[in-house]
């Protein structure tokens, strides 16, 4: 587990803030400046701050309901020695904003040009969601497609053929049930190879 | 950045890609993003990107640019955003075919059933009734609030606690106008403490815990569209019920959520009725609480603040002109939610809580001994005297309106003291709590206020709301006497 770095500036409370000067006091004196960077998106309910959460150890307050990101979280972790910042963002439907949380989404990815994208999907909603995919793989971004409620799509009866699916769109594709931490590893060791540019899912 | 490796995967039409490549040309500087990207944002007509656009490749490169998007647009019969768009749902759909296998469409399950049901007017609202009273009334209003604060308040403070507490600073500090500052009458130990751990803390435990179970079962999104009708009324979209449901648990963190509405005048609304007439969950407990202990109270002061909300919102959107909003909402699935998600949760915001709330209230009752050295403190009540006096409340209430400057749930719990202590009658403990319930919640709210709005809008809407609550508590007590004449309640 990695140290925790909260820049949670959700509620600006005395009690908060106090709160988190303390925390980050405490994280200067400990670390190094991350050495690559993550960004997680998606659009809005498809379970990202869960899968930040799994991802870094930090609490982000997480709802079965659409929305509730609004502010660019940060969290750090380890992954085979590298220590890597992990963003959370507000959810987004496309590139092209309609509201102010993903033109936030968006500012991000263009001003931070993380390391490595990762697109979390709703497995369920495979179709709704590639759009996006799209677009974030015509934006030349190092992308990692997560496919997640993978347990509700089988119970659903969707079944995705997911080594075609990772040679047709040339992203490495991982299923992952966030609410039980299921692929998480497998999602963390994917990450780690996209960013050291040697990714195995090439052809 | 990515392997070139990559090919080419989507295509559009060949007039875009024409112009894609035309666009690509002008663009010199990096972005962040590929110039392929930026191209069609810019055929899409995204004005952010537009700008940006200018500002690194000087007006010469933005009117070639706007030249070539403005010869697509004119050319096609549909626009390129309509184009691009469809384009990629094509092979989003190619590709889905090729790698989903989707087994034959299941009849209804219990859970799609259960989900018409919560939605459908009749079922939806008596779900939303039951909810309501078992869930909060029962569990928040009766058990957290009178068997627990009880306990509590009397058993473990009173008994254990304070007792000792006093003797040791009467030993400490011989001084009476010092050690007032701890265990006097609004002392840190003896008001600050205690409301927040006997009195709240239960409350408040009882209701996150409540507010997280029905979270994460996905409840919520069926509420908003249960009360679209309502909300459409009153000038909001469905999605303003979002930031209004989110306001149930933290208005401070709904109202930075209203950058989730379209339009600035959804967000003004909805803004001016959080500060107004949403009780955030740490208050809507202890207003609950409170108000419970007179018999149907609950129902008056639920239905008048209610009133006041569709009133008020009303007013607003016909004040501020606007095209309808469109209602939107993502139905997620309904889930059973894991204890542990809950758990974690609770924990979470009771944490939150604790650490925003004792403070304030430590800081509260600092000042007040500030305030009453300097006897600033008697010229403070004397002047929320008068609008109380006013309304026909007795002197004491004074005293709960001044802590409800500080925070309405601080306020919510000097009423409950004084309930406990039998000192309060119902119709003023109803007026009182609606009064409080339409105050502007607390200073963390307000600085967010500022922070998304503005201070121009947020000293409006708090020089507003502040005259608007006595009058709405004149209005209130007046009607319960009298309905009280005819013996209505």
């Amino acid at each position: 587990m990695a140290h925790q770095d909260k820049q949670v500036s959700v509620r600006r409370s005395l009690g908060v803030r106090i709160w988190a000067w303390w925390s980050k006091m405490r994280q200067k004196s400990l670390e190094a400046p991350p050495q690559k960077r993550v960004a997680i998106v998606g659009s809005p309910n498809v379970g990202k701050s869960l899968i930040f959460n799994r991802l870094t150890g930090i609490y982000v307050t997480v709802s079965n309901y659409p929305g509730t990101t609004v502010e660019v979280f940060r969290g750090r972790t380890y992954i085979d020695g590298v220590l890597y910042e992990i963003v959370d963002t507000p959810g987004m439907y496309s590139l092209l904003p309609s509201s102010e949380e993903e033109r936030v989404a968006r500012r991000l990815l263009m001003e931070e040009r993380p390391d490595v994208v990762v697109h979390v999907v709703d497995a369920k909603n495979l179709e709704r969601m590639l759009p996006l995919t799209l677009q974030l793989i015509e934006a030349d971004f190092s992308l990692v497609l997560a496919l997640n409620m993978m347990d509700e799509a089988k119970k659903a009866g969707v079944q995705i053929d997911t080594e075609l699916l990772t040679n047709i769109l040339c992203v490495p594709v991982v299923p992952v049930v966030a609410t039980t931490g299921q692929g998480i590893e497998q999602l963390r060791r994917v990450i780690h190879e996209v960013a050291q540019g040697s990714p195995t899912y090439a052809i | 950045m990515k392997s070139p490796k990559a090919p080419p995967l989507m295509r559009y039409d060949p007039k875009l890609e024409e112009a894609i490549a035309g666009i690509e040309e002008c663009l010199q500087s990096s972005y962040g993003i590929s110039k392929r990207a930026i191209a069609l944002l810019l055929l899409q007509g995204d004005r952010e990107i537009e700008k940006l656009v200018e500002a690194k490749e000087g007006k010469k490169a933005a009117d070639a640019v706007r030249k070539i998007v403005r010869e697509v647009r004119a050319g096609g019969e549909r626009s390129p955003l309509y184009r691009i768009t469809t384009a990629r749902r094509r092979l989003s759909e190619y590709i889905v075919s090729k790698v989903v296998e989707q087994s034959a469409p299941k009849p209804k399950t219990f859970s799609d059933r259960l989900s018409d049901w919560l939605i459908h007017p009749l079922w939806g609202s008596l779900f939303l009734l039951a909810l309501l009273y078992f869930g909060f009334y029962q569990f928040v209003g009766v058990f957290a609030a009178g068997t627990l604060v009880e306990f509590l308040e009397d058993t473990i403070f009173g008994n254990y606690i304070i007792p000792p507490v006093e003797r040791f600073f009467n030993w400490l500090i011989p001084w009476a106008w010092l050690r007032d500052l701890f265990v006097g009458d609004y002392g840190i130990f003896t008001l600050g403490i205690r409301y927040a751990i006997a009195l709240l803390l239960p409350i408040v435990t009882a209701f996150f815990l409540v507010f997280s179970l029905v979270e994460d079962s996905g409840y919520f999104p069926r509420l908003a569209l249960l009360i679209d009708r309502l909300f459409k009324g009153v000038g909001l979209s469905g999605k303003a019920v979002i930031p209004m449901v989110l306001g149930f648990g933290c208005d401070t963190m709904a109202t930075l959520v209203t950058r989730i509405l379209e339009t600035r005048r959804e967000r003004i609304i909805a803004t001016l009725l959080l500060a107004l007439a949403v009780p955030c969950s740490a208050q809507l407990g202890v207003m609950m609480a409170t108000v419970s202990k007179v018999k149907g109270g609950i129902l008056i002061w639920a239905l008048f603040v209610l009133i006041v909300f569709l009133l008020v919102g009303f007013l607003t959107a016909k004040l501020f002109p606007g095209e309808p909003p469109r209602f939107f909402i993502e139905v997620v699935p309904l889930r059973l939610p894991r204890l542990e998600n809950v758990l974690v949760k609770t924990w979470t915001r009771l944490q939150w809580y604790l650490l925003e709330v004792t403070p304030l209230f430590i800081l509260a009752s600092v000042l007040i001994w500030l305030g009453r050295i300097t006897h600033l403190f008697d010229l403070v009540i004397a002047a929320l005297s008068v609008p109380v006096q006013w309304i026909g409340l007795p002197k004491e209430i004074a005293k709960v309106i001044l802590f409800g400057f500080f925070r309405r749930d601080y306020g919510a719990a000097g009423l409950l003291d004084m309930v406990e202590k039998g000192t309060i009658d119902g119709i003023d403990l109803i007026t009182t709590a609606i009064i409080l319930t339409l105050f502007v919640p607390c200073i963390a709210q307000f600085l967010m206020m500022v922070r998304e709005q503005g201070w121009r809008v947020a000293l409006a809407i708090f020089s507003f709301i502040l005259p608007f609550a006595f009058l709405c508590g004149f209005t209130a007590r007046h009607l319960l006497l009298w309905l009280n004449q005819f013996g209505l309640i």
